[in-house]
């Protein structure tokens, strides 16, 4: 199966790939695993007190779609309010990447990170 | 008929696997196109149609993680959608670190030595969990078939590993 141009560009050049300090109040960590292909991917988010997403990072492992739907998602979300980028639809980044149907799980699993990770950042927010 | 009863084994999760291919083998001989030869072309239609279901259980009996999820559609539980994503935070936690444990076998000293050692460490975690599916299944209540549900998925994640692991051999036995 041939991947798009941006998916590879994405796999090649991976942006934002790393990792937030976990401990800081402001980081939040959204973690997803997809049990159809075994990939898991980590997406952290660096969160101001006006609730902007000032810095994100990811660490993947999984295949090319996974890799680049994560890494698109890091530079989706940044700047935008953490109920702006609730709001990214899988559809929208496998639409993006021009994904292949039997790939779109990968696009399920970069969303799901993002709800993850705001549901942490929630979470930890209102203890 | 449900896959067991095709084969006439009892609807139960352990498989004698020689016997399975046994019984495989006999099915597969009574629906062979060389039966149907001088069949019309309505009975040997049958006769495909026969050979490819014979083959679908099979493909589903033999593999343990098919065959869970199989006796739990069968039970009518409500298995998640394949593209459902797992957020069990401490196992997925676990799961990077054993992906980490993967990635930098490569630059071991002795590399052999480090894919036995992950190899050890993926099988005693599946094992430890493909023991509580056997438990779960046996138990067969709404509760049980959750958690073994929950497993299914979860072993999923060392079928990955395991194949990880094994490509990355070829590539080391390759240089």
């Amino acid at each position: 199966m041939a991947y798009s141009e941006k998916v590879i560009d994405h796999y090649e050049n991976p942006r934002n790939v790393g990792s937030l300090d976990k401990d800081d109040p402001q980081v939040a960590t959204g973690m997803v695993g997809a049990p159809a292909c075994g990939d898991v991917m980590k997406l952290q988010l660096k969160i101001t007190d006006e609730g902007i997403i000032e810095d994100a990072k990811f660490k993947t492992y999984g295949c090319g779609s996974a890799i680049a739907s994560s890494s698109l998602v890091t530079e989706w979300v940044k700047g935008k309010s953490i109920d702006e980028a609730a709001e990214i639809k899988n559809t929208a980044i496998a639409e993006e990447l021009a994904l292949p149907p039997v790939k779109i799980h990968c696009s399920i699993l970069a969303e799901d990170a993002i709800k993850a990770a705001i549901e942490d950042y929630r979470t930890k927010n209102n203890d | 008929m449900n896959y067991f009863q095709l084969f006439g084994l009892d609807n139960q999760f352990s498989i004698d696997l020689a016997n399975l291919s046994t019984i495989y083998q006999s099915l597969q001989k009574q629906v062979h196109p060389d039966r149907f030869a001088h069949a019309s072309s309505q009975e040997q239609l049958v006769a495909v149609q026969r050979s490819t279901e014979i083959n679908d259980a099979y493909q589903t009996l033999k593999s343990p993680l098919l065959r869970a999820q199989y006796m739990l559609e069968l039970r009518g539980v409500d298995m998640p959608d394949e593209q459902a994503t797992v957020g069990d935070v401490s196992f997925l936690m676990r799961q990077m670190e054993l992906r980490e444990l993967l990635a930098e076998i490569k630059f071991a000293d002795d590399t052999d030595a480090a894919i036995f050692e992950a190899s050890q460490v993926f099988e005693s975690e599946f094992e430890q969990l493909f023991s509580q599916l056997q438990v779960q299944l046996s138990e067969n209540t709404e509760q049980s078939n959750g958690l073994a549900c929950d497993n299914v998925r979860k072993l999923k994640f060392y079928q990955k590993l395991q194949i990880e692991l094994d490509k990355l051999e070829d590539e080391l036995l390759d240089d």
